[in-house]
């Protein structure tokens, strides 16, 4: 088990690698001209020298990419040439490691700018994850015991209609009729957690239910497609002809079978989430990672856009790591392919 | 302003919802339109009450705080209101466009001293006004601030006319010999350009400059820094406060911050700005659907709020009843044109005739109807002194499609002519106002191909491209200070905009020697009656030569929350609502 | 959140992992020696609710394929103002009932400009469609190579198809179709790329292209795992004996038996395609204005929520439509083709 574990990690690390170079290869060697976002469009020739030599842009791509790999690894200081760091002392700024590179548009380090959103973008995800977990299973589980009649095809067909409206229409009918218009709800907002954390809660319900209703739609079908399943399975025909109750059977040995595709499923599908729920975000103005790379895309902040597809990147890898390691913990045959 | 134009559209153009050139419309209760200049209905004066909080909700991010970057309209007008201050200012909360654009003493004892031909001027300081830590403000703040603007490097996004003003010789490219402060080069140089006596500062130009004293209270540039405040580009998002107000920790670039009140400001030294709430806080980034939605709905902090973005037009069936008295409608100092591009139209009968097709009229209604904007008679916006209505222009914005389909026989050219039109995409409403132009074009005789840009982008790149093949540019302007000289010369004087790689804010591609040297005579004007004639001589000349098409005047159409008093949409502060007067129910 | 994607790829693929190939089916139904198209197709009918997708998908590909004819003979015209239409005094909302709705325009004409909403829906449906069509194919084309050639070849090759899809599932992808827009746009124009009017089709050529670019690889991954089934089954054994070439091998022994889950795979596609092209509208990548598309559409209306409730959710509504109708339709396909699959 131990040797499987280093060797996935070694596996994640490399692939990490690989999508950086593939990253920068894409944005830095693709552009023209990123110094021109980065400098506006009042920029005069000589301007636009400066930032291109400030910014680092005038150095071949691999080179760039070694710059920003040293920096992940012992931090870096800007700007990177170092006739301009003596022309201006006062430009100056230290980036220290793991240096993510330093965005254009806000003049920060990047590292520090996705840090302030990460809390936002994490609390989003968390409570979309325990609305549309708990709803999905629920729901799911409701359905296959009703399964053909009114109920079932109620909760499978609603569920799927909520799932085929886009979701930034669901998010803005949400927003503008229960909170707006008819007050049902106060305007989304993010409280920090360990400041208010009723204030955190309701601020937070609506972006989340606009999240969950994505993903609630295929987890109901999964769950009501388990139960389903294993209820058919030999031990529960078993169990129920020693006599126990529907309660227990769902609740002991259905809840359970179902429960293990799930959570690997869902792990994953939080992964994704953690590292911003663009459209959620921008719709209902939550300042998290997803609201701060469409702003970096706007400005055209290679730097930022960069470090945030490396971050995001990083935990989908993390959480496929930790998904395979349950798998391998579950079933042993994994460890040898 | 010139270039704050192009920032609205970015910003607008940036959100994702966005509201964009209608992003500056708006509707309102009393329209007295046609009147012209913006001393539209301003609801009454109370008894200002001191204390509460005041809310500004907007939706752009910050670019700057920095006195000597910031450029934005709206910026400039809250942080001379509340943070910074300077020789001269407008008066608060004035309603009259004569009174907006008079400028009164602010720390120093008068409005200034020009000598005879208006190439030096001298200001002295008060005795007393101090910085946020209690220290006095000194001539040297002043002159210290202005030599920031000269490091072009570091101090990027301001206005940067005195780099072209002030008596300092000029290096080889054109740019001046002085440096800015940070690498001291040329410091000499300025030394000698801006002189301190005492409390009396005195600057050197190389040319006139006679509405100097406008430019101070219109812009920030000219504001004091105090050196050992500096960090350069660190700088940019501090505050270092000598008005009623300062920053209450620290300002977040996409949520905004609070001011709160400065002690060592006094108020009965400073006359100008009342200061009534105790604190203000500016929550920025939101949607400008969301914020107006908000001041609808008026509940909570909302009912304390103020906002400068503009009602959508969507929204208008809402602004009814009460929701009606807290709308304000006014004419904006932005007005819209299109350049035709002189490199590829050199047919003056075909620019004519594109000029008789456009049908602004749709345009206008396409960006929202007459509380949102209306079709503009000249490139000089109502609000400036010595606008004049050209009469080339149809009040109601009807195309002469008839009259332009002559035109181009006239021509001679083989039809349909084909056309280009560059514009900046950003919003629905954008669209299809250029979608409305596109259908008056072809009706006439042209076959136009519609060119949507993103503005934040590759727009501003394209179109400043001398060879560039587009036909017809959009293009936006507000003055920078209430003057013409701030209007035509920017946007038309060829050598200040032509260059090898790029043709300024001349996107047509401009050049006429006559209208050159008419711009420089009635530059150095010291009558402005006198030169306000020259200026529209200036301006029958460009319309003769068809070198714009005037589009519209925007309008703002602001609503705000109903505890909110003495609410102004001042001509002192470019008609954005004025914090030196408001104050709220207690 | 990524633009639906992530729920095609998670739960599509999982359904699909046993599915069986269809060339020896269940052998008990087969008395009658009736082809297991028939019979899938029989299953299919009887099923009422697949039944109604499959008009309902039928229904859309006729309005998708009749736009382009209607606007030239004039009946449908998505592009003509009529300001006649529209009452500037409350902002440029139509005149009448419902936005404007009239026996002339059935669904209202556009706020501020007075064009019919029906006609830009219409082809506006055409316009998404395509580019969900073009996307699909392209993504099954990519992910069936891939997949063929990763699971006859194995070893090196297999792992190196497998690091790839690795590779590329962990890109953030709305983030990445969203960033890489400007770059691979101004890229595609500098390479010739037609650029249409106002740049519709360059820019469409590029949703295309980066939806197929991260879709392919939940394809790559169904079909690989196909592959393996198969290859080891006597048929491919009796290929390989008689010499033949490993093209030959993947396209002609093993490709036909993978159609099955591929047009399942594909039907399912279309509606998250869908989908996708309204969330990059609402982001601002995309076909853009005046050529009307599904997401532009719809993007145009959200501010109408409280003043032109009509125009607000119609756009949305018909977005809906497709969406279920297709996915109701893959459903049913996928029971159809796999018995053992059905609930």
């Amino acid at each position: 088990m131990f040797a499987y574990t280093i060797r996935r990690v070694i596996t994640g690390i490399l692939l990490l690698v690989v999508m950086s170079v593939v990253t920068f290869y894409l944005f830095y060697a693709s552009s023209t001209t990123p110094e021109r976002y980065a400098c506006g469009p009042k920029c005069t020739a000589a301007q636009l020298e400066t930032t291109k030599k400030s910014l680092g842009y005038d150095e071949p791509t691999y080179v760039q990419w070694g710059k920003f790999a040293k920096g992940v690894a012992v931090g870096r200081t800007f700007p990177d040439d170092p006739e301009l760091r003596k022309a201006a002392p006062q430009l100056v700024q230290e980036c220290p490691a793991p240096c993510l590179g330093f965005s254009t548009g806000y003049s920060a380090p990047v590292r520090s700018l996705i840090q302030d959103k990460l809390p936002v973008s994490f609390s989003l995800a968390i409570a979309a994850f325990v609305l549309w977990m708990v709803g999905g299973v629920a729901l799911g589980i409701t359905a296959a015991l009703f399964k053909g009649r009114l109920l079932d095809r109620a909760i499978v067909g609603l569920s799927l209609v909520a799932f085929a409206f886009p979701t930034f229409f669901i998010g803005l009918l949400l927003l503008k009729f229960v909170s707006i218009r008819w007050g049902l709800i106060k305007l989304p907002a993010y409280t920090p957690l360990t400041e208010n954390p009723w204030l955190w809660a309701t601020g937070m319900i609506l972006p989340a239910i606009t999240l969950a209703v994505v993903y609630m739609a295929g987890y109901i079908r999964i769950t009501r497609a388990f139960v389903l399943e294993t209820m058919s399975e030999d031990y529960i025909r078993t169990a129920r002809a020693k006599g126990l109750n529907q309660r227990t059977v769902i609740g002991k040995h259905t809840l359970r079978a179902v429960l293990t595709p799930l959570v690997t499923l869902s792990g994953l599908d939080l992964a994704g989430l953690l590292g911003g729920a663009i459209i959620t975000e921008q719709v209902f103005n939550f300042n998290g990672v997803g609201k701060l790379s469409v702003t970096a895309i706007q400005r055209f902040d290679l730097p930022l856009i960069v470090g945030i597809v490396l971050l995001v990147a990083t935990i989908v890898i993390v959480a496929n790591i930790i998904v395979d390691l349950l798998y391998a913990v579950i079933d042993p045959r994994v460890r040898l392919g | 302003m010139g270039t704050n134009r192009k920032r609205l559209v970015a910003a607008a153009a940036s959100m994702v919802v966005a509201v964009g050139l209608a992003g500056c419309g708006g509707g309102g209760s009393d329209s007295e339109s046609n009147s012209g200049p913006s001393e539209g209905a301003q609801p009454e004066r109370t008894e200002a009450t001191k204390g509460g909080t005041l809310y500004s909700l907007e939706q752009a991010v910050t670019e700057h705080l920095d006195p000597q970057r910031v450029y934005v309209g709206r910026d400039i007008s809250n942080l001379g209101r509340t943070v910074y201050r300077s020789w001269v200012t407008f008066p608060a909360g004035a309603t009259t466009e004569e009174e907006g654009a008079t400028p009164v003493p602010d720390l120093a004892t008068d409005t200034g001293t020009p000598n005879e031909d208006a190439s030096q001027w001298q200001f002295t300081l008060k005795d007393g006004p101090k910085w946020q830590d209690g220290q006095p403000i000194t001539c040297e703040d002043f002159k210290y601030g202005m030599s920031r603007t000269f490091a072009t490097d570091v101090i990027t996004g301001g206005p940067n006319y005195i780099l072209g003003y002030l008596d300092i010789p000029k290096d080889s490219d054109g740019s001046p010999a002085y440096k800015g402060p940070y690498t001291g080069e040329g410091q000499d140089l300025y030394d000698q350009a801006v002189t301190c006596d005492g409390n009396t500062i005195t600057y050197r130009f190389n040319k006139p400059w006679p509405d100097f004293n406008l430019a101070i209270a219109s812009l920030r540039a000219f504001d004091p820094y105090r050196q050992d405040q500096d960090q350069g580009d660190k700088s940019d998002l501090q505050i270092f406060s000598n008005g009623p107000y300062k920053l209450d920790g620290e300002w977040n670039e996409d949520t905004g911050g609070t001011f709160v009140r400065n002690d060592q400001w006094d108020g009965t030294e400073d006359t100008i700005r009342q200061a009534n709430p105790d604190s203000i806080v500016f929550q920025i980034g939101i949607e400008a659907e969301t914020v107006i939605d908000r001041l609808i709905a008026d509940s909570g902090d909302d009912a304390n709020a103020i906002s400068t973005r503009n009602i959508t037009p969507a929204q208008y069936p809402q602004i009814t009843g009460d929701v009606e008295a807290r709308a304000t409608n006014i004419v904006s100092p932005f007005t819209n044109y299109l350049l035709p591009n002189f490199n590829r139209i050199t047919n003056v009968k075909v620019r004519e005739a594109l000029r008789l097709a456009t049908n602004r009229a749709a345009y206008s209604g396409a960006l929202g109807g007459d509380k949102a904007s209306v079709p503009a008679q000249s490139i000089v916006n109502p609000n400036v002194p010595g606008y004049e209505a050209d009469s080339l222009y149809s009040e109601d914005g009807n195309p002469d499609t008839e009259g332009a389909k002559q035109a181009l026989e006239e021509s001679g050219e083989t039809l349909p002519y084909p056309i280009k039109l560059t514009y900046p995409i950003g919003s629905e409403a954008s669209d299809k106002a250029f979608a409305a132009l596109k259908a008056s074009y072809d009706e006439a005789g042209f076959e136009t191909t519609l060119d949507g840009l993103d503005p934040s982008g590759p727009y501003y790149d394209t179109i400043q491209k001398p060879g560039s093949d587009s036909d017809l540019i959009w293009g936006g302007w507000g003055a920078d200070w209430p003057s013409i000289s701030t209007v035509i010369p920017p946007l038309f004087d060829s050598r200040i905009n032509l260059t090898k790689n790029s043709n300024g804010q001349d996107y047509g591609n401009y050049k006429s020697d006559e209208v050159n040297s008419a711009i420089d005579a009635a530059l150095v004007e010291p009558d402005i009656d006198t030169a306000n004639g020259m200026w529209a001589d200036v301006n029958q000349q460009l319309s003769d030569d068809v070198a714009y098409i005037a589009l519209d005047n925007t309008k703002f159409y602001y609503l705000h929350g109903s505890n909110v008093e003495n609410y102004v949409n001042s001509t002192s502060t470019s008609g954005y609502p004025d914090l030196g007067v408001i104050s709220l129910k207690q | 959140m990524s633009l639906t994607t992530s729920n095609l790829e998670s739960h599509g693929d999982d359904d699909f992992v046993d599915v069986e190939p269809q060339g020896e089916s269940d052998g008990k139904v087969d008395v009658e020696g009736r082809s297991p198209l028939r019979l899938a197709w029989a299953r299919f009918r009887a099923d009422k609710l697949s039944m109604i997708s499959f008009y309902v998908t039928a229904l859309f590909v006729i309005v998708a394929i009749s736009a382009p004819i209607l606007i030239k003979l004039g009946v449908l015209d998505p592009q003509t103002p009529d300001y006649t239409l529209i009452d500037y005094s409350t902002g440029g909302l139509p005149i009448g009932w419902g936005g404007g709705i009239s026996w002339s325009h059935p669904l209202g004409v556009e706020p501020g400009i007075g064009r019919d909403v029906l006609s830009r829906l219409w082809l506006g449906a055409t316009i998404s469609l395509s580019i969900a069509l073009s996307a699909a194919i392209i993504t099954v084309i990519i992910g069936t190579v891939l997949g063929i050639i990763a699971g006859f070849s194995g070893g090196l090759v297999d792992s190196a198809i497998g690091r790839i899809i690795d590779l590329v599932l962990s890109f953030p992808s709305t983030l990445m179709l969203l960033a890489l827009s400007g770059v691979v746009v101004d890229r595609m124009r500098d390479v010739g790329v037609p650029n249409g009017p106002n740049g519709a089709f360059v820019n469409g050529f590029y949703v295309v292209i980066v939806l197929a670019a991260f879709g392919w690889p939940p394809v790559a991954r169904l079909i690989r795992g196909q592959v393996l089934s198969i290859r080891e089954r006597e048929f491919v054994d009796a290929a390989i004996l008689m010499g033949a070439s490993r093209s030959r091998i993947y396209f002609k022994e093993i490709l036909p038996n993978l159609w099955a889950p591929l047009l399942v795979y594909f039907t399912l596609l279309m509606p998250t395609y869908v989908s996708a092209e309204a969330a990059l509208s609402f982001l601002n990548v995309g076909i853009k204005n005046p050529t009307p598309t599904l997401g532009n559409v719809l993007n145009g209306a959200l501010p109408y929520a409280y003043t032109d409730f009509v125009f607000f959710f119609v756009p949305a509504a018909v977005i809906a439509a497709i969406v279920i109708s297709f996915n109701l339709l893959g459903d049913g396909a996928r029971d159809a083709l796999d018995p053992r699959a059905a609930r």
